[in-house]
């Protein structure tokens, strides 16, 4: 299901208290729908945003709730709560559609300012046609609303010779310990019993990496509806916790964020990859308490992020990133090489998804992988420690370069549904420098981030 | 034409007012009189004025053609042979009547002393809003639509269970103070739709006078206080299974505590109520002073233009200041444009508010989920169908509107009927024939009573009024009336033959009383038989007059939005809930079920009390 974004910037004047004095007034303001905006239906969407009042100071945390029904009731109402000068305002107004005057009647926003209920002050804001329009109708968004929950769910159908993984991988922003959690259902494909394993592990900022398996056991009949649930461990939307050799956790995950497609969506539902790679909540904060034998973390609002694969097996080779860059953004690269036979002399596969301000890069996750018709496919380059991923579309490029400290690596044996090995090189304490350009005559640096200690990697090969 | 400045061409009215009075310059009184007439046209809304100024061009062309030369350039002579000839036309002098009543109310006014200005009272206080000073939008938990006696008492009710209560009225607060020292007449464009000149179509038509103000027809009623009588509220329960009915005892109680009814004391009942006593009981028939909403009433005889004293308990007096006391505002000037209705939800709509017109154009909204609709019986068909909500094929029938008219008894003696209480006895002795007289003294000219004669005749009538005593009589009609329009309202009503020979059996019984009471001679107010010196005389006038040439007014239109359990019937349920929207109650004049047969205020604000109470708050 797809929701609605937009924005709109209203100018007018307000008459506040019984000074009986006009002041100008600019509102602007987010407007975010959990459904498509259908204009003949009646549309409820949140609204965020700033107030200005000439002379009056500003309030820069304006919330509340606006009703689109333009035709079906005639009616575009804004309801909005903020403070201003220690006091609690609540603005109410609404456009009252008429088709004898569309124009004006779609365009100014009549409204009475309440305070404890009492009307205290009226005003009247004007949506400006002329330089308003074009920037008000180019914002409109219309992005998925997808319960992260859904992606939670087994997808394992019984068939042999596959593998599906929960992961998650956070940092703990008090001491900078990073944490991996991997819940891993392997059906082999000899067609013997399915079992459910996997490990958990920390990267301290100082001292060793410490890990401990837990499995394997088997997956049990009927399997769970929600997530992992296995060998004592759970990974469910919204709770980790389990234990396994001196760790045990107890985490809860609040997703902040809306779903994050590494691979394409389609390949999650039909898996004519060789495997789909997706995370549920593309930013989610930890809170709770692990322990790895040695010390205990308590995690308030850590940083991370689940993911889940579903597929065949590994790849013959891959590189991996997490980042979460600050204020909403994150950037996930998976680039691989499939495990299958013609396909294993290709360079790898760039999945590179960058959600920065609110919108995702590349639209599409096959323009990173395939370019366009194979032409300006992004590339990686992964060469011990160190790997980089590089890119461009047509007026942005981005590189990305990742460095994985030795100390604050783990080792660890891959085994296939089919038996072969792979090994994995993890670090949830890399480092990452990520250089994003725009072209504006030349190219110009649009933003830069460099994470020291912060970064998720992983680099696996046979 | 004596007030006509020198070189100043004398105007068709003056003309016409001249000759109409018989005005020879030797009245004094009468050269103000064209000045009163313009202004009272003023009032008027433009299809009547554009009427009545039809009738004196028409009037005016006929002396030229008779004469060469208009109306006011006739000396009194010729403008009184010109009269004369058209009071000699039968089919004329019905027409004639019509031009005479704003003639007569400028007339009677001006003939009239000033009253004395009594010191005007403090009302108790009302939260008045202008609506040019209500915001552009705004919200309330319910907005009642009308400030009379049924939405008065649904904004009470409701302000007290705690809502934020809007009452939205299209008339102005026209405080006690404000009647004090002001003629009579000017209160009456005032304080009436239409400057009073609203009128049912039919053969014959009705004067249907509604008033406009906050407090609604209660500022300009009689202050008569009828229960509902015990048959009519078992029909609305049993036959209409109307639920308000149920519980109206108690609902009434409830009215006459907050109007504080009582029994007229007779000290300032008046002669024309006295004769109306004598009268009855020489006859030996059912009567007595009637029960009101007046204590202390001081007998000015100004209720149905408000009464200057304050005695009489309108609503604005009685009702409003409660519910303003709890909360309630009221915005005046304001007409409500359309319900608002959300439809796009399952089921049916459900309304969301009102859209409201300012007097100087402009437009305000109130959000509300409650909206309680008290415009009028007249009023309220065309709100619901303005607002898309008059689906309901029945809305705006089944209108029953107390056909009345009145007959004057001349005496000997000064009768002074300006002086005692405007309404003040009822004879019920026919009352089980559906007909209830009143003895009905209104100020000069207001009187549905039309004086007959034009020129010098019409002009002694008006000098000896004085002698005059005036009863008035309604009928329990048939719901034979329609109200159409959704602009404005279009009221047809075909009076049924039954209560046309009703109407004609309520003269005869009015010149009894009169007679009894030692009236010399009887004034019908029908233009073909106008006068009878007795009994007899007056029983063969009747027997010559059909119900048609009677001279009609009603006062009192209820049903259009009648509340009933049978869907098809009536437009609103048994609980007073509009079918086909949640969230509009009816709770007006409109939504009773059949004719009250008694002054309807205590019912309707009986049923509207009933009516909110049941709704959940």
């Amino acid at each position: 299901m797809r929701g609605t974004s937009f924005t709109e910037t209203l100018y007018g004047t307000l008459r506040l208290g019984a000074d009986g004095r006009d002041r100008r007034v600019r509102l602007d303001l987010r407007a975010e729908a959990d459904e498509v905006l259908r204009p003949h239906r009646t549309t409820t969407a949140r609204l965020s945003g700033r107030l200005r009042i000439a002379g009056s100071g500003e309030s820069p945390d304006v919330s509340g709730e606006l009703e689109i029904s333009p035709i079906a009731r005639r009616r575009i109402r804004y309801r909005l709560s903020f403070r201003l000068g220690g006091r609690s305002l609540a603005l109410d107004g609404w456009k009252s559609v008429t088709w004898r005057h569309p124009v004006t009647s779609m365009t100014v926003l009549p409204f009475t300012l309440y305070e404890e209920g009492a009307g205290v002050g009226a005003g009247t804001l004007c949506f400006p046609l002329t330089t308003g329009l074009l920037p008000f109708l180019l914002g409109f968004r219309f992005p998925r609303r997808e319960d992260p929950a859904r992606y939670a769910a087994p997808r394992w159908d019984g068939s042999p010779g596959r593998t599906e993984v929960w992961y998650t991988t956070l940092t703990d922003p008090a001491t900078g310990t990073g944490v991996w959690l991997h819940h891993e259902l392997t059906a082999p494909a000899d067609g013997s019993a399915p079992v459910a394993h996997g490990w958990v592990a920390t990267f301290p900022r100082e001292g060793k990496v410490r890990h401990a398996r837990f499995g394997p056991a088997p997956w049990p009949v009927p399997g769970p509806a929600d997530g992992f649930r296995a060998a004592g461990v759970t990974s469910t939307p919204g709770q980790l916790n389990g234990a396994a050799g001196d760790f045990h956790w107890d985490l809860t995950e609040e997703a902040l964020d809306a779903p994050l497609f590494t691979f394409p969506r389609w390949s999650w539902w039909r898996p004519l990859l060789p495997a789909a790679h997706l995370l549920p909540a593309a930013r989610a904060a930890y809170h709770g308490a692990l322990h790895d034998g040695e010390r205990t973390l308590t995690l308030r609002a850590a940083p991370g992020a689940s993911a889940r694969i579903h597929g065949h097996g590994n790849a013959r080779r891959w590189a991996w990133l997490h980042a979460d860059l600050g204020a909403g953004d994150v950037l996930e690269i998976v680039a691989a090489t499939a495990n299958r036979p013609g396909l294993r002399r290709l360079p790898p596969l760039v999945f590179l998804r960058l959600r920065h301000r609110g919108r995702t890069w590349p639209r599409r996750p096959e323009r990173s992988a395939a370019g366009l018709l194979g032409v300006g496919r992004f590339s990686a380059r992964i060469d011990g420690p160190e790997w980089t991923a590089t890119g461009r579309t047509a007026l942005r490029r981005i590189r990305v370069e990742v460095s994985r400290p030795a100390d604050r690596t783990l080792a660890l044996e891959y085994r296939d549904p089919d038996g072969s090995r792979a090994v994995c090189r993890n670090s949830e304490g890399a480092d990452a420098r990520i250089l994003l350009e725009r072209w504006w005559g030349r190219w110009r640096t649009e933003a830069a981030w460099t994470l020291h200690g912060t970064a998720h990697t992983e680099v696996g090969d046979r | 034409m004596r007030t006509r400045a020198p070189g100043r061409a004398a105007t068709a009215s003056e003309g016409f007012v001249a000759a109409l009075l018989g005005d020879g310059g030797d009245i004094p009184w009468a050269a103000r009189v064209p000045a009163r007439f313009e202004a009272t046209l003023a009032a008027l809304p433009a299809p009547v004025r554009a009427a009545v100024r039809g009738g004196v061009a028409a009037v005016d062309a006929y002396a030229r053609v008779r004469t060469g030369r208009p109306l006011a350039a006739l000396n009194a002579g010729e403008r009184e042979s010109v009269v004369a000839e058209l009071g000699r036309r039968p089919g004329l002098v019905p027409l004639l009547d019509l031009l005479k009543v704003p003639v007569l109310l400028a007339a009677a006014t001006e003939r009239a002393a000033p009253a004395p200005a009594p010191e005007p009272p403090k009302d108790p206080p009302l939260t008045c809003v202008p609506a040019a000073h209500w915001p552009a939008r705004s919200r309330a938990d319910a907005v009642v639509v009308g400030s009379g006696a049924g939405g008065a008492v649904a904004a009470r009710v409701l302000a007290r269970a705690g809502l934020d209560v809007v009452v939205v009225e299209e008339g102005e607060h026209h405080p006690t103070s404000s009647f004090a020292g002001r003629a009579p007449l000017e209160r009456f464009t005032d304080l009436y739709r239409d400057g009073g000149a609203s009128a049912a179509f039919g053969n014959p038509p009705l004067l249907l006078p509604v008033g406009r103000a906050v407090g609604g027809t209660t500022v300009v009623n009689s202050g008569t206080c009828y229960r509902t009588p015990p048959h009519v509220q078992a029909r609305w329960s049993g036959r209409f299974g109307f639920a308000p009915a149920d519980e109206l005892g108690v609902r009434l109680d409830e009215a006459e505590a907050l109007l504080r009814v009582a029994v007229q004391p007779l000290d300032v009942l008046g002669a024309n109520g006295r004769l109306a006593l004598a009268g009855a009981a020489r006859l030996g028939w059912r009567a007595g002073p009637l029960r009101r909403n007046a204590p202390g009433c001081a007998g000015s005889c100004q209720c149905v233009v408000g009464c200057p004293t304050g005695a009489k308990q309108s609503v604005q007096l009685s009702v409003l200041p409660d519910a303003c006391a709890a909360g309630a505002r009221i915005v005046t000037g304001a007409r409500v444009r359309r319900i608002l209705a959300d439809r796009d939800r399952p089921g049916l709509p459900r309304a969301a508010g009102v859209r409201v017109e300012r007097p100087g154009g402009g437009a305000f909204e109130i959000l509300s989920g409650l909206v309680v609709v008290a415009a009028g019986a007249l009023h309220t068909p065309g709100l619901l169908r303005r607002s898309g909500l008059g689906g309901h094929p029945r809305l705006g029938s089944n209108l029953s509107v107390h056909p009345a008219t009145s007959v004057a008894g001349r005496f000997e003696e000064p009768v002074r009927s300006s002086s005692g209480v405007l309404q003040s006895v009822g004879i019920e002795e026919l009352h089980d024939r559906g007909i209830l007289l009143e003895a009905t003294a209104s100020p000069p000219g207001m009187s549905s009573f039309v004086l007959p004669g034009l020129g010098r005749a019409l002009r002694r009538e008006l000098e000896d009024a004085d002698r005059l005593a005036v009863l008035g009589a309604m009928i329990a009609d048939r719901p034979s009336g329609r109200v159409t329009g959704r602009d404005r309202a279009l009221v047809r009503y075909a009076l049924h033959p039954r209560d046309g020979r009703r109407l004609l059996t309520a003269v005869r019984a009015m010149g009894q009383v009169l007679f009894a009471a030692g009236a010399q001679e009887v004034l019908t107010g029908i233009p073909r038989a106008p006068r009878a010196r007795d009994q007899r005389e007056l029983d063969e006038l009747l027997a010559k007059v059909t119900w048609r040439q009677l001279h009609l007014s009603a006062f009192h239109p209820t049903g259009t939005a009648a509340g009933g359990a049978d869907p098809e019937w009536a437009p609103v349920d048994g609980a007073g809930r509009l079918r086909g929207v949640h969230g509009v109650l009816v709770a007006d004049g409109s939504v009773l079920p059949s004719c009250p047969e008694v002054n309807p205020q205590l019912s309707i604000m009986a049923v509207a009390s009933a009516v909110a109470h049941a709704h959940p708050t």
